[in-house]
């Protein structure tokens, strides 16, 4: 443990206590998440085991939006404080997944299993030792894994997990862990997902006349071709506990074929609608390493090799006998960091990072660019404390240098942001901190952006992402038996130079364009209540966000002053649990306001706002050496018709249960 | 939220229309609250101003409104109004409306259905179902649907079809094969011309099937230009279609996407086999009036990269062209011309302007292109019918 965790504790001075609850180093050895300035919003294990994805587990978090288009296989996103989605990067063990052709991170693919934390900092992650690019998204989600515990002399945990619920769903899993003399450990595990997918849903439609009568129609349907069926297969080797490096590395493998459904709008004829289908196989190799080089230094690698392949079909609509198109996207991808810290004195250190990647995106369409990337993130970060104030200010400096194909010949093309930051932390007593951020981060145009066929504007500039905000967090209440925690932000961003589609002087030409401009004035509530009763726990949650997304594009639109598509001016959750014996029972109430589809916020573009209820009960048993848990997870026990996006409804009620030997 | 019991299929709650107690001589759609845009024409040869809003591509957002011109009041989804039981309403994406004999007929793309309504009072008479359907025309029993047929983007190439519908029973009594992505259609003569636009293909065709009515067979397929789009009859002998020319995607030194003109976008007149260029007309968008002229609008600079947005004025008699460019009159105020229409009693125009991100507009303009008054449309207005 001495190594990086006395650095980063060390480091943590006077605000170490408040630190504590943030510090996942106690968890594990190598983590990305612990020491920050700016505490993330997070659920850990014992949390995660009440939901039935990382996406479900995201939209318990404040200031963000899941976009989530329905069913086991349907895209699931997160925008974060309504800067799109783009402006949110995933990091998986600290180093991130990127996609260079259109930055979008499909939440549904990620899997829970094996996971100790997920974590979301909204504006900047400022910890010991973190990457350039970890300095250079609006916000980041960090999915950490759970380094292998070994109890007594084992050497080896075996766990065997079986899911099977609704929409024909049965998810089987796998994985072992095994301690070798040295004290390296590694965990081999797989699971697979087989889902037929399909669900009803209501299509309907009511509306009041001035005279008062009410007319419409409510009609059910299917929703078909939505099946999934996935497996993901995954090794992790962990260094030892004890020295002065610590090092994890992962082989990782996802291979998934799933039906598009489409939107849903009025044809004739049968359903379904679409019978497109796309295959993904995505595979990926990485590493990263700490290590503490005596009192002032440490050090820390990152690197990553990364393939997919998207295959789309596009199925003759009309003619189910028709040849279809086939359509083959291959990114690759290659990522180094390394990054140096120097803790100069208790209250000062410095870290800096260089980080460079290289991407090249290949697909079989006519008159295909062949884009390839060439990123260079370089970092400085001083961090200084002076009695109950901390600082971190960051400059970081993003070059891209693109080449692709033109008629002839390749081209390129340089881009380059700065992009500063700073964040404040005041303990203005024991329980009692605010903190302040200030940021300017820039996202890049993907390669869609750019060099999609006739569509894409090779002169982009890239958007322009301006964050500040104010926090406080108060520790309302901690006697030993109860705890009580209040958090909250307000923020102000802006969005500038967002990347839209519009035509040009020729109407069935689109093309890309740096227009749109988005104000966003934001708060952030969460209330978080536990007490110890005899035997057991319980406690509620309670979170609310306020989200004033303004279009700001232009002026003569009717768009001007709208509410942006599909962010909610008020959502929140409440969350109640409780523990007790073995037993533990999870109630989630999620609910969202009215949204619209388009900045012009006219009623007929206005999306209803919806509630939904899930559930989650689940028991821990000791059976002769094997530990077994059965899990039960009841979503939208209401019944709830809606939709988060237009014309893409939401299963009804849906259940899972699953069951989990272990072998310890 | 109110929940509603669930309804096995479309099931619907009627509306006892406050129209069903007034007398006849009332539409029913008559007491449908609008917007008033004050255009006060109260005594003019037509009742209302159909406008067809396209919609977004599978959002199932397309919508019928209608000017009203009695009082000037601009009345959205009027469809959806008076046809509140109609499970998912029009539908998905309207790419043509058209009036014949008291009905208004609308073809809507994406959801392969061609509605039938009564153009007194918008409510829905049939639906017939036809494949990708795009452009209507009709003679005295039948209508003529133009459709892709099943076609896709990348894939591999396929004939289009016209579909022919019985007027009585409101049928499809009859399917030809014709070129590849068939758009605009008009009858002359006995004789059904399409427009085949061949828009999927790598090479677009250049050709216009003629039909012969009585056998329902094609006859004569007429070279013209590459990528036809709208057709239109001059009632006489003579039919026009118009092309959205042929482009060339090149990239500059910068790697930007250049589109140009190798034929530039044109209108053409058919007399019986052959065909002749009207000399710079740039359509991307076209009407024939009663009144003896087709009025289109274009870029006229589309071929040196300009952007002339200019209205032209063709006379059927003789083909002169009249031209007046849009910038430094009223009608500049128009974003995106996408539908245009010309009162022939009054040569008032009507040009639909299609916003990318939020609804659109439907724009009037006297002859002289003196704004009478705009309002507020739904997705993607285009196609527009005096009624």
């Amino acid at each position: 443990m001495k190594g990086l965790a006395l650095v980063a504790l060390s480091l943590l001075g006077t605000v170490a206590a408040a630190q504590e609850r943030a510090d996942t180093l106690r968890a594990s050895v190598v983590s990305s998440v612990s020491g920050s300035l700016l505490t993330p919003q997070r659920i850990t294990t014992e949390r995660l085991g009440t939901v039935t994805g990382v996406s479900e587990a995201i939209r318990r978090f404040t200031g963000v939006q899941v976009r989530d288009y329905g069913g086991v296989g349907g895209l699931k996103t997160v925008n974060v404080r309504s800067l799109g989605s783009e402006h949110t990067a995933v990091f998986v063990d600290g180093v991130q997944i990127s996609h260079a052709q259109n930055m979008q991170v499909d939440l549904g693919r990620l899997s829970l299993e094996g996971l100790s934390s997920i974590s979301l900092f909204s504006g900047q992650k400022t910890s010991p030792l973190q990457s350039a690019k970890e300095y250079s998204s609006a916000s980041a989600l960090y999915l950490e894994s759970a380094s292998p515990v070994f109890s007594g002399s084992r050497t080896d945990n075996l766990k065997a997990s079986l899911g099977a619920g609704s929409f024909m769903t049965i998810a089987p899993g796998l994985s072992w862990e095994h301690l070798f003399k040295s004290g390296t450990s590694f965990r081999i595990s797989g699971d697979a997902v087989s889902s037929k997918g399909e669900y009803r849903f209501h299509v309907r439609d009511y509306r009041q006349f001035p005279d008062g009568t009410v007319a419409g129609y409510d009609t059910t349907m299917t929703r078909t071709n939505c099946d999934l069926a996935s497996i993901r297969a995954e090794a992790l080797l962990f260094s030892p506990r004890s020295g002065d490096a610590s090092w994890t590395l992962r082989a990782y493998f996802y291979g998934s074929g799933r039906g598009l459904p489409g939107p849903v709008y009025k044809k004739a004829g049968e359903y379904p609608l679409s019978l497109d289908r796309q295959t993904d196989r995505d595979a990926f190799i990485q590493g990263r390493y700490y290590r503490s080089l005596g009192d002032i230094w440490s050090v820390a690698g990152r690197a990553k090799l990364s393939f997919n392949h998207l295959e789309y079909t596009d199925f003759p609509e009309f003619l189910p006998e028709g040849s279809p198109a086939r359509y083959n996207y291959r990114d690759h991808s290659a990522y180094l960091s390394a990054s140096a810290m120097a803790r100069i004195s208790g209250a000062f250190s410095l870290n800096i990072a260089q980080d460079v990647q290289y991407d090249y995106l290949d697909a079989d369409l006519r008159d295909f660019a062949f884009p390839g990337r060439f990123s260079s993130w370089s970092s400085l970060s001083a961090r200084a404390g002076a009695g109950s104030v901390e600082a971190s200010a960051t400059l970081l400096y993003l070059g891209i240098w693109d080449t692709f194909l033109t008629a002839r010949s390749r081209s390129g093309a340089y881009r380059d942001a700065l992009m500063p930051s700073l964040v404040v932390r005041w303990e203005a007593a024991e329980h009692l901190s605010f903190n302040g951020l200030a940021k300017r981060s820039y996202r890049m145009p993907t390669f869609n952006d750019l060099y999609y066929t006739t569509v894409g504007t090779k002169t982009l500039d890239p958007e322009d992402a301006l964050q500040l905000g104010l926090g406080v967090e108060w520790d309302l209440v901690h006697s030993g038996s109860s705890d009580m925690d209040v958090k909250v932000d307000v923020y102000r961003n802006r969005l500038k130079n967002k990347i839209i589609a519009v035509p040009t002087s020729n109407q069935f030409r689109w093309s890309m364009y740096n227009l749109g401009i988005v104000e966003i004035l934001g708060v952030d509530l969460s209330a978080d209540y536990s007490i110890k009763i005899s035997g057991g726990e319980c406690g509620a949650i309670v979170k609310y966000t306020f989200q004033q997304a303004k279009d700001r594009s232009d002026r003569d639109a009717l768009t001007w002053g709208g509410q942006i598509p599909y962010i909610p001016v008020n959502s929140g959750s409440v969350n109640a649990f409780g523990v007790f014996s073995g037993w533990r029972a999870d109630v989630t109430l999620f609910a969202t306001g009215e949204r619209f589809t388009t900045s012009a916020n006219l009623p007929a573009y206005r999306l209803s706002p919806w509630t939904t209820l899930d559930a989650a009960l689940s028991k821990n048993l000791s059976l002769r050496g094997k530990d077994l848990t059965l899990k039960l997870c009841l979503n939208n026990l209401l019944n709830e018709r809606y939709e988060i996006v237009d014309n893409y409804p939401m299963p009804g009620f849906n259940c899972l249960l699953s069951a989990m030997v272990s072998w310890r | 939220m109110k929940k509603h019991a669930l309804l096995v299929f479309s099931v619907a709650v009627l509306a006892l229309a406050a129209g069903c107690q007034k007398d006849e001589t009332t539409s029913r759609d008559a007491d449908l609250a609008g917007v008033n845009v004050a255009v006060g024409e109260k005594k003019g040869a037509f009742s209302k101003l159909f406008v067809l809003n396209e919609g977004n591509f599978q959002k199932n957002n397309s919508t019928l409104d209608f000017l009203r011109f009695s009082d000037g009041n601009y009345v959205s989804d009027a469809f959806g109004s008076m046809n509140p039981a109609v499970v998912q309403g029009l539908g998905d994406t309207g790419n043509d409306l058209a009036l014949n004999n008291g009905k208004l007929w609308l073809v809507m793309n994406g959801s392969g259905y061609v509605h039938v309504l009564d153009a007194k009072d918008e409510t829905l008479i049939a639906s017939v179902a036809v494949p990708d359907p795009r452009f209507i025309a009709f003679d005295n029993s039948h209508a003529y649907v133009s459709s892709y047929a099943g076609a896709i983007y990348g894939g591999e190439e396929k004939k289009g079809k016209v579909y022919r519908i019985d007027l009585n029973t409101y049928k499809v009594d009859g399917e030809v094969e014709v070129g590849c992505q068939p758009e605009g259609v008009t009858v002359s003569g006995g004789k059904l011309y399409v427009a085949n636009s061949g828009g999927y293909n790598y090479v677009h065709e250049n050709t216009v099937s003629v039909i012969d009515l009585s056998s329902f067979k094609v006859t004569a397929t007429v070279s013209v230009a590459s990528n036809l789009h709208f057709m239109a009859s001059d009632g006489q002998e003579a039919v026009y279609v118009s092309s959205y020319g042929e482009s060339s995607w090149s990239q500059d030194s910068a790697g930007n996407w250049i589109q140009s003109m190798s034929e530039p976008m044109g209108l053409y007149k058919i007399s019986g086999i052959s065909s002749t260029q009207i000399k710079d007309v740039h359509v991307s968008c076209m009407t024939t009036s009663a009144d003896g002229y087709i009025y289109a609008i274009g870029n006229a600079g589309e071929l040196t990269g300009g952007y002339s947005i200019t209205l032209y004025k063709v006379a059927v008699k003789d083909g002169s062209v009249a031209s007046k460019a849009l910038s430094g009159t009223d009608a500049s105020k128009v974003g995106n011309p996408y539908g245009i229409l010309v009162n022939p009693s009054n040569g008032d125009i009507y040009i639909a302007d299609a916003d990318y991100t939020g609804p659109g507009k439907v724009w009037c303009f006297t002859k002289d292109l003196k704004e009478k008054w705009s309002a507020v449309a739904g997705m993607l207005p285009a196609h527009m019918a005096l009624y």
